[in-house]
């Protein structure tokens, strides 16, 4: 009760010089709103990096045609990765649940009438479907009759629907690629950014036979996709793989591979890259400002335990002890600090609400960096606090009053 | 009761000591009003500060109420202070940007027992020393005079054994003085101790009984035959002027 009283006149001191409760402030507003906008922004990232590795297939790996340990674009010039690879690794390897290969072109222009668009066309078997968990919304998807039969069809992501056909029902109509006609039999679910970062939706697939004898005139693949049964076993399937792969095209040191495998791992690796050292030198930075701020703090506060001698002789002299005068300093201080925590997640907040609508940054702010602000604010409060506290408190009436 | 016996100060600086109280030795009863005069550089603040329990002598006995102020440590002088004595400075000492009411309660918050009528009490004080229409004005909206008065307010809020007021004249022109000077001999009829210290004479004659300091030690103590009266001065003073 006491304790509250005397802790009260700390807070309430505040109050009467706002101009200096603001300087002694400014240092926790800034670092806690840089704390918490830098938090914000590594929750969005990392959010942003499970999506994508949700997209890609947390189960999956791909076998992809082209060396170098660079994610794409593939390299079109390598033709050695064969529909007979594909066949090897789903005899040769345990514990996988699909394989299916596919062949691809990128940048390739479909037409519907006057509309065109740039798409990657895949050339697909039924299995793709399972492979990537995506199936059409409207319509069929490809069948093993279709590759059977080299049928001229095809199913669609949702932005070519949207590109070429905008509202109206695509399925039934006519799509050409390379003067290639084929029927539209589906769309494709909506699915977002793709792992590599580009558009999922702006595809369009085809059976397999069609794609690499009537579209693309070609005998490899593009790449194999793999869905293992069990994640834990992934690294040491792709392991395994690879070393089929080498067999099978006759590579031994120092020759490079002419093929890579990526992994749901290495698409997280890749969507991180140096997100996570920055935002390392970021967190630092803004600890750098709240310790500079609390020696701000520290210096006011010591400024102003000199020019209120006075006041604190006359507190001494009407009866506040030693620990009184030390309470009310350290309070102030404390409150001080408390209150910009406050402010300064409220400001990191609202930059924080800002930032995705401003830039192509993601931002979700949560509480966590509130109360961890707070916790820092408090041990600045108190460790920046206590020197001038202690100084107030040791002044001695008869010579505070003179 | 305050009882002196022997009170001796040293101040030390270095390897030279200066002695500034050399045994002083008095007894004020409780309701007296008594002045403690000397030039500066008698060892006058320094008595004062000893009253005060703000310092400790060197030797010697002082006993308050019959507590041995002596004995005691920082924090039972403080508590000491709260509760048996109102101090009156010559600076006044309010708390700037702070309101007649709230420097008037200032040392309740200190009280062992922060009383639930803490707020009536200031008021009373308050109007104690004529102040009953200034309570919520700040000590920039006031005059000396009524700062002072102020002061004298946040002296009596806690009811104490003595007032011990260091020049409480000292910076206010003759009639706040006067003012001020009207209150002390009010609060003392009322049965008040009051212990004034100055260096002025005309001062000093307000109280009953006038120890004069020479030295560091007791030059002179003696009764003030006929005491000054503030409030008839005032009065007197009043009626020149309307008579011009």
């Amino acid at each position: 009760m006491r304790l509250s009283r005397i802790a009260g006149e700390g807070i309430r001191a505040l109050g009467i010089n706002k101009l200096r409760t603001f300087f002694m402030m400014a240092g926790t507003i800034v670092g806690v709103a840089a704390l918490v906008v830098i938090m914000a922004v590594g929750k969005g990232t990392e959010r942003r990096i499970m999506k994508r590795v949700q997209n890609f297939g947390p189960r999956a790996m791909m076998l992809i045609a082209g060396g170098g340990k660079d994610m794409p674009p593939p390299d079109m010039s390598v033709t050695t990765l064969t529909l007979a690879d594909a066949e090897a690794v789903r005899n040769a390897i345990d514990g996988l649940e699909v394989v299916s290969p596919m062949a691809w072109r990128f940048q390739i222009n479909v037409k519907h009438e006057a509309n065109q668009y740039q798409a990657v066309v895949w050339g697909v078997e039924p299995s793709w479907h399972k492979a990537w968990d995506w199936y059409p919304v409207e319509g069929e998807g490809i069948t093993d009759d279709d590759v059977a039969t080299m049928a001229r069809v095809c199913v669609i992501g949702r932005t070519i629907q949207r590109e070429l056909f905008g509202d109206r029902d695509p399925v039934g109509e006519r799509i050409y690629i390379n003067n290639v006609a084929l029927t539209v039999q589906g769309v494709l679910e909506e699915r977002g950014t793709s792992g590599m970062g580009g558009d999922f939706d702006a595809r369009v697939i085809l059976p397999i036979t069609t794609a690499m004898r009537r579209v693309m005139n070609v005998d490899y693949v593009g790449a194999v996709r793999i869905i293992t049964r069990d994640p834990a076993l992934m690294a040491q399937q792709a392991e395994a793989i690879r070393e089929l792969m080498r067999e099978r095209h006759h590579i031994t040191p120092p020759r490079e591979d002419d093929f890579r495998i990526v992994t749901a791992e290495i698409i997280a690796e890749i969507a991180r890259g140096t997100s996570g050292t920055l935002s390392m030198l970021l967190v630092a930075l803004a600890g750098l400002s709240l310790l500079v701020g609390g020696v701000v703090l520290m210096n006011i506060l010591l400024i102003s335990v000199a020019e209120r001698t006075q006041e604190i002789g006359l507190r001494r002299a009407v009866g506040a002890t030693r620990r009184d005068v030390f309470v009310q300093f350290l309070a102030e201080s404390l409150a001080v600090t408390i209150l910009g925590t406050v402010l300064g997640s409220l400001a990191g907040f609202g930059v924080s609400l800002a930032l995705p609508r401003l830039t192509p940054i993601v931002a979700v702010p949560s509480w966590e960096p509130f109360l961890l602000a707070l916790v820092f604010a408090l041990l600045v409060g108190t460790f920046f606090g206590v020197q001038p506290a202690r100084r107030a408190a040791r002044l001695r009436p008869v010579e505070a009053l003179r | 009761m305050i009882e002196l016996e022997g009170i001796e100060k040293t101040y030390e600086s270095g390897s030279v000591t200066t002695p500034v109280l050399r045994g002083v030795s008095f007894r004020v009863e409780p309701g007296e009003y008594v002045a403690i005069m000397g030039a500066s550089g008698t060892g006058k603040s320094t008595l004062m500060n000893v009253l005060g329990c703000l310092d400790k002598p060197t030797a010697g006995r002082y006993r308050l109420d019959g507590v041995d102020v002596v004995e005691l440590d920082d924090d039972e002088l403080s508590h000491l202070r709260n509760d048996k004595i109102g101090f009156v400075f010559q600076q006044f000492h309010l708390l700037q940007r702070t309101t007649a009411l709230k420097n008037v309660m200032l040392p309740l918050i200190y009280a062992g027992e922060f009383p639930d009528d803490a707020e009536e009490r200031a008021e009373d004080s308050l109007v104690a020393v004529g102040l009953s229409d200034r309570m919520t004005y700040r000590p920039s909206e006031l005059s000396g005079g009524q700062q002072q008065r102020v002061a004298i307010a946040r002296a009596l809020v806690t009811a104490p054994e003595m007032i011990l007021a260091d020049e409480p004249t000292g910076n206010l022109d003759s009639r706040s003085g006067l003012e001020v000077m009207a209150i002390f001999k009010r609060l003392n009829r009322q049965g008040r101790t009051i212990i004034l210290v100055t260096h002025d004479e005309d001062v000093a004659e307000h109280a009953d009984r006038i120890i004069v300091l020479h030295d560091g030690t007791v030059a002179e103590d003696r009764r003030v035959d006929e005491p000054r009266d503030a409030e008839h001065e005032k009065q007197l003073a009043l009626r020149e002027e309307t008579a011009e």
